[in-house]
Formats: C-alpha cells, structure tokens, sequence
C-alpha cells in the first residue's frame, strides 16, 4: 500500500534534484548580459523564483507519470477506491502553496520592488529625454547642451534617468541589457532609470539596443537605436563632438 | 431541391442584410452631410449596425421571435435533417454543434495564420509577408484565438450538454440562446473583410490611441467585430446562470452539481459582468473615429491610458471565461475515467469562486510597465499571486483523483492528463509575470507569448479536444476512431510542447512580441521553432480526417460507450428533442464511483425506468 508513495516521494527528489542541477550546474537557464545595476536585481530575482519553482513541477510530474504507469486500467469495469477528500492531504496541500505563496510575495516581489526603488531615488548623473515618434525614437540631453542623437550614449557607473514621452501613440523604451522598460505614453511623461555597469554595444551584443516594446503600427519593429556604453573619458570626447545645439534668439 | 431550400434562411438573412446596410449607409449620408464631416467611417458603423439587424431578422428571428412583438403568432423555422444547424433553432443541442463547428473552424484558420507567421520568422529581417500584412496576419490571429477561447466551450459544450447534465429540457432563454449564436457569423464576416480595408495593425488588444487613427478602416470593422461578440458573450452569460439556478431536474441540489456545471457558473458570472466594460470601452473607441469625441485624445484632455485599464478589467477576467470551463471538463473527465470521486468536490467549487472574486482585482498586472501610478505595483502583485492558491486546489483534486483510480487512457482522458501537465508549466511561468521586477524585463515579449499560449491552448484548447472527444458519441451518435485520436493527442502534445517551450527562451533573450523582424542572436531558436510549429499545424489533418470521417461513416454509439455516472449518457446517443422522456429524478451524486449501489439518478425511459450509475462494478 504504502510503497506507492515511497516510490513517488524517491521520484519527486530525483526530479527536484534533476531541474535544480539543470538551472544552476548547466548553461540552459544562462541569461542575457546584465549591463547595469536593474539588471541585477532581475536577473537573480528570476534565478530565485526558477529555483524555488522546481519542487512543484517535479511533485505533480512524480504523481501524473506514476499513476498513468501504475494505476492504468484496460476499461471502465473496475472502480477505484470512493476516496472524496483526504483533509489531511488537503490542509496540507494549502499550507504549503500558501505559504510558497507568501513568501514569493515578499520575496522577490515586494523586496525587488523596493530594491529597485532605492536605486531610482538616487542622485541622478545623467538626464536623457526619449521622445517615441512612429518609427523612430528622439534622444536629448538636455544638461549637456541640448543635442539630440540616434543613438543612445551612456557613461558606465553613472546614474542615469530616462524621461520618456510620446505625441503619437504608445510606445515602450526598452533596453533588454539593462531590463528596464517603460511606456511612452501620449500625454504623460514617465520615467526609469539604469545605472550601467558594463562598457559595450549593439555591434558587439544585440542586447545593447534601444526597442520599441509596444505596438505602435507598421514598422514597429524597425523601431531600434543602437546603444553604447562607455567609459566616462570617452563619453566626455564624444559629447564634445556633438554639435551644439544652434543658440535660439528669444 | 431541398439542399438548396436548406440554406434559404440564410439567402434571406443576406438579402435583409443588404437592405440594412443601405438604409444605414444612407442615414449616414444624411448625417454627414448635414455636419460636414468625413462619410467614411459612419457609412461603415451604421451601414453595419444595419446591416446586422436585418441578417438577424432575415435569418430567423422575425419568424421565431419578433412577430411576436407585433402580436403576430410566431412559427419554427423546422427542426429536422442536417438542414436544422442552417437554421436559426432553439434546440440548445443544435446551438451547441452550431458554435462548436464554426469555432473548430475558426480555430483551424487562426492556426494556418500562425503557419504564416512562423514562416515569416523563420529567419530575421521582413520577407515573406508585407509589414501591413504581417501585423493584420499577426492581429487576426490574436482575434480570433480570443473569440475560439472565449466561445467553444461555453458556446459549444456548455450549450450541448449543460442543460442534458442537470436534466434540463433546453436553456433558459431558447431564442436569446440561437440569438447569440447568429450574430457570430457577421463577426466573422467582418474579421475576414479587414485585409480589404487596409488591415488593421492594432493587436486584438486595440490600444488607442493607434486604434483610433489615423489608421485604416479596417480598424474599425475589428472593433465593430469585437463589440457585436461581446453582446454575445453578455447573453450566453446570463442565460446560463439563469439556466443553473433555475432548470435543474428535481433533486439535483447545488452540491449534486456536476463540477463542469459549476465552472460554467462561475465562468458565466464573468462574462455576464466583466464584458460590459470592454464593451464600454470599444465604443468609447468607435466613438473617438466615428463621431470624433475624445476619450482616449491626450492632445483634447482624454487620457490613453485609461483605455488599457478598461480592457484589463475585462480581458483579465476573461482569461477565466477561458479556463475555468476547461477545469471543469478536465476534472469531470478525470473523475470518470479514473472511476474515482472527484478529490475535494466541495473545496474545487470554493476555489472556483475564489478564482472569480480575484480576478476582478489583478487586471492592472498587464500594466507595470505602463506609467501608471508605482504604488499600484506591490497590491496588484499581491492579487496576482494569491490566484495561485485556488489554482493550486485544481491541481490537488486531479492528483488525488487520478491516485489509485483504475485509469483508462483512453483519447479523452490523455488530453486531460495533457492539461494537467501543460497548465503547470503556463502556471508557473505566470509567476515570473506576477512579480514586478522579472515582468519589468519580460513584459510584451516571447515570454510572454509562451506563457499565455501554455495556459490557453495547453490548457484550455487540450480541454476543448477532451471534450470533443468524450462527447463526441453524445453529439453525433457515432464513435470516432480511438487509434486516430491517440494519434493526433501524441503528435500534437509532443510538438506543442516542443513548439512553444523555446519561447519562453527566445523573450528572456530579448525577442520582443508582434514583430516579424528580430536581431540575429535569434535565428536558430526561431527557425527551429517554425519548423516545429509547422509539424503542430499537421496534426490537425489527423483530428480534422478523424472527424469527418467517423461523423459519417462511425460505429454506432451506444448510449453511455464511457459508463460515466452524469445524466447525459443515462439519454440516448443523440438525445431526442428536449432530452428525456420526462424529467429525471436525481436522488445522489454524481461522482460516486466505487460505492456499490450508489444512485446518481432515476432517469425514466420508454416503458419503464432505468437507474444512472448502478450498473454493477467489482471494486478492486
């Protein structure tokens, strides 16, 4: 009687064990470059969560897999045993995914937030204004004499906000190399920041792009800009062969 | 002759359509004469709005319901032969085949949109397919999917053998029942006429304010589509909750309930009440093109965000509409077939209630990364997550079904078995989307797309299979071929997985959604993805040749061929007019498998009465 559940007990720790051994001692869950400080939040907030996750799937496969192989019948001529509840399995059963519940709420959840929170409050070193216009996107930095670019270029370790707009449709400023991602939305102007950590760009790793996340028409996906980050003295040469913007007469 | 009288109904139904869309256009004329502004875009909402109404009033409705208003005696439009499902029929068993078939074939043309799609994606860079055609492909697809999710089982399933579980006559509302039913035709009619009026670009999400222009008029028969289905989906809502709680047989109490009656309950709650508010918000849309207010106009103090709440709201709890359904018919026929009582009856009910109640209050999940207030992160992540509770309940009700039950594997059966397993992977990875900062960098990417294509097609669409399979008998009084339906269940479980499991890859790698274009590190996954996916759209010639095949030629069904317990198998294969030959006396529950002399139901017959559920079975 009781060796079904021995034998799906074994089965369930060999398979927990199994996924635990695929994410963390094999390169199949290896993620993208994380090029900033946000990045890092993501990336172990997701490391977490996978590893965490894997008893569950590994428990249900356990019981499907045995009981299709050890309880298979030729017909409907035999009945199973007239079970309706086990409380004991079932207070059980709620404890723990109320309690995995829980916990995931905490933690990542509520503490990534926070953690990414923190990092916005930060001094800002860097202003940059995006503007998505169908199908292109408009950047300015406006501390910096007021240039604006078709390419996105940042310092590395400095701080550095985005303030996003949009005056046709929605559109969303994403950088997968720094996992931040905001709307441009009609009307309002939203924000997100990134601190970079790593010097690289899109020639080397596609990951360094600017894209457009939000359906915004026809040529959506043509909706990129190159991304680049640099050291802080190559930032400062490349600023300064940015035209200056022409000076307005008031 | 009588082939062609069979489709007069509908001859009709056009005729009065073209009238309505005369008289509509011209009313538009008038109007837009009068006020200067552009014709074309209310020439198409009234030419449509009239339009519909005279394919309604031609198709049937004049003379099954409307000369009634006029206090003319209304007549049947004829129930018998093949020729009824061409008809508009009250026979809620006729409305259930009616929405199954055209939903079957819906979901089959979505499907060979997908196989252009993939085929698009095959390599980056935009060659096969136009950007406009891509994006109309792309949007079609999502539409018609959502329709087919929303309607096959509470449209189809629900429709054919709900009334039949509870010993009910018909439904409640027979003529609001063949009502919802054939305003779906014009909803397709419309979707397949948007490549003609320049496509429509928007996603089925239709976010202005891209969706209000200036953008082709295709755009607006899309949302026109939209709206007409949500009226539908309002009524068939309200006349299924009314149906349960009002049209049960004698002695079926709410805890005799089959579990499936229970999940459309619970489903019908939502889409009696969550649909009015994105009906709402699509008019609000076809008002900002057609008559130029300005809702969703930031630039005239609308506010496009607002939209995007409105259609959550909805299209949250809408996912619901799509599963819950399907928990339902994965439970009852893991109950049956298992020949063991459904785990936790009681507790599976509760949680389906629980699943209601949350999901009015996750809708803003879709939108962390929408600019809306940073202090709605952290609560609507809290609602989001708690969902897993209830869901979790499903889980330990199949489990403690399925051990020690005597399974037999049957096609049914494996599609259940199938649900199972594929919910849990598009369960999990629901809580990557969940949680604020892994959703900041997954959100709109193939993360995304394979998350909800695990919990809609690996759950709900292998549910639909389930039951087209395990009512098939029921439906059409003929077995369909078991050796053709493991095969199509082992083809399509095998490449369906291996289709959309890399796609969880593919956006955690920065493959964002709706695009036909993607940077070059993606190649391989997606050339191996669209090879697959065109080995997945195969193996539905094996269901689709089962199918037609077994409908024409198939052995004889017996009444009951599963010796399931629940009513509808205590009738004959297909069931008479109005089901039983009086109503059943239901004296226990339905699930009492094991229990030797349990009676689910006294169910009389011609010349006498036999008992549901007592056939004698050794229990070993």
């Amino acid at each position: 009687m009781n060796r079904d559940r021995v034998i799906v007990f074994f089965l369930w720790f060999v398979l927990w064990a199994l996924g635990e051994f695929l994410i963390i001692g094999t390169n199949l869950f290896r993620y993208p470059v994380a090029a900033a400080e946000e990045a890092t939040i993501v990336d172990s907030a997701f490391r977490f969560l996978t590893v965490l996750a894997v008893p569950v799937p590994a428990f249900v496969l356990s019981v499907l897999v045995y009981s299709v192989l050890r309880f298979r019948s030729s017909g409907p001529d035999q009945d199973g045993p007239p079970v309706h509840i086990n409380r004991s399995w079932a207070v059980f059963w709620l404890a723990w995914t109320t309690g995995l519940t829980l916990f995931v709420m905490v933690f990542p959840g509520v503490t990534g937030v926070l953690e990414i929170r923190h990092h916005a409050s930060k001094p800002v070193d860097l202003l940059v204004q995006a503007q998505g216009i169908r199908y292109a996107w408009v950047l300015t930095y406006p501390e910096l004499g007021g240039f604006s670019t078709q390419e996105l270029v940042v310092p590395v370790g400095k701080h550095v906000r985005f303030e996003v707009t949009a005056n046709d449709v929605l559109h969303s400023f994403w950088i997968p190399a720094f996992r931040i991602k905001i709307d441009a939305v009609p009307g309002m102007t939203t924000t997100v920041s990134a601190t970079p950590t790593l010097t690289g760009s899109f020639a080397e790793d596609p990951q360094f792009r600017l894209q457009c996340a939000e359906l915004c028409g026809l040529d959506h996906n043509k909706m990129r800009l190159p991304v680049r980050v640099v050291s802080e003295p190559d930032f400062a040469a490349w600023v300064a062969a940015q035209p200056t913007r022409p000076a307005r007469t008031p | 002759m009588s082939t062609l009288a069979a489709f007069r109904w509908i001859g009709r139904g056009l005729l009065f359509a073209l009238i309505g869309l005369a008289v509509g256009a011209a009313v538009a004329l008038a109007l837009t004469g009068l006020t200067g502004r552009p014709p074309a875009e209310p020439v198409i909402a009234l030419g449509y709005t009239g339009a519909l109404l005279g394919w309604l009033l031609g198709v049937g409705l004049w003379d099954v319901w409307a000369r009634e208003w006029l206090g003319l005696s209304t007549r049947s439009l004829g129930a018998e032969g093949w020729q009824r499902y061409f008809r508009f029929n009250t026979d809620h068993k006729v409305v259930g085949v009616q929405y199954l078939v055209t939903f079957v074939v819906i979901l089959l043309l979505a499907g060979l949109l997908a196989v252009l799609l993939r085929i698009e994606l095959m390599s980056p860079g935009q060659e096969l397919l136009q950007p406009r055609d891509f994006n109309t492909t792309m949007s079609l697809h999502g539409i018609m999917m959502v329709a087919v999710a929303v309607a096959t089982i509470i449209g189809g399933f629900a429709n054919f053998a709900l009334p039949l579980l509870i010993g009910a006559e018909d439904v409640a509302f027979p003529r609001v029942n063949a009502f919802s039913y054939w305003i779906i035709p014009p909803v397709a009619v419309l979707l397949l006429l948007t490549p003609f009026f320049g496509g429509f670009d928007t996603g089925w999400t239709g976010y202005p304010p891209l969706s209000v222009g200036p953008v082709p008029q295709g755009t607006l028969l899309f949302l026109l589509a939209f709206l007409t289905f949500g009226l539908s989906s309002i009524l068939g809502g309200m006349n299924f909750l009314v149906t349960i709680a009002k049209l049960r047989a004698p002695g079926m109490t709410w805890g005799r309930l089959p579990i499936f009656v229970w999940s459309v309950f619970a489903a019908a709650i939502i889409s009696l009440t969550a649909t009015q508010f994105v009906a709402a918000g699509l008019l609000m849309v076809i008002l900002d093109r057609v008559v130029g207010t300005a809702f969703f106009d930031a630039a005239r103090g609308g506010d496009a965000l607002l939209f995007e709440h409105v259609f959550w709201f909805y299209s949250h709890p809408a996912v619901y509409i799509m599963i819950l359904p399907a928990f339902g018919i994965e439970l009852e026929i893991l109950s049956h077939f298992s020949r063991k009582p459904l785990f936790g009856y009681k507790l599976v009910v509760g949680s389906f209630f629980a699943i209601v109640a949350l999901s009015f209050l996750v809708w803003a999940h879709h939108l962390y990364t929408s600019g809306m207030q940073d202090f709605l992160h952290i609560p609507f992540m809290i609602t989001t997550e708690l969902i897993s509770i209830p869901t979790g309940v499903v889980f330990l009700a199949a489990l403690g079904t399925i051990w020690r039950g005597r399974l037999w594997l049957t096609t049914p059966m494996l599609f259940v078995l199938a649900v199972v397993f594929n919910f849990l992977i598009g369960g999990l990875t629901g809580i990557f989307l969940a949680d604020v900062p892994t959703d900041i960098h997954l959100q709109d990417t193939y993360f995304v797309v394979a998350h909800f294509h695990y919990t809609i097609v690996g759950g709900e669409v292998f549910a639909i299979f389930a039951g087209i399979y395990y009512w098939f008998p029921k439906i059409t009084g003929r077995m369909y071929n078991e050796n053709l339906g493991k095969l199509h269940f082992w083809w399509m479980f095998l490449l369906y997985n291996a289709t959309f499991l890399p796609m969880f890859w593919t956006g955690v790698w920065g493959m964002n959604r709706r695009v036909a274009d993607y940077t070059p590190n993606l190649a391989t996954l997606n050339q191996v993805i669209s090879i697959l996916s065109f080995g997945l759209a195969a193996s539905f010639l094996v269901f689709v040749y089962n199918m037609v095949v077994s409908w024409a030629r198939g052995a004889a069904a017996a009444a009951s061929p599963w010796r399931a317990r629940t009513l509808e198998w205590q009738t004959s294969s297909p069931p008479p007019l109005e089901n039983f030959p009086a109503p059943p006396q239901v004296v226990g529950y339905p699930y009492d498998y094991g229990t030797p002399g349990a009676v689910h139901a006294i169910v009389p017959v011609a010349g006498g009465s036999a008992d549901a559920g007592t056939k004698e079975t050794s229990h070993g």
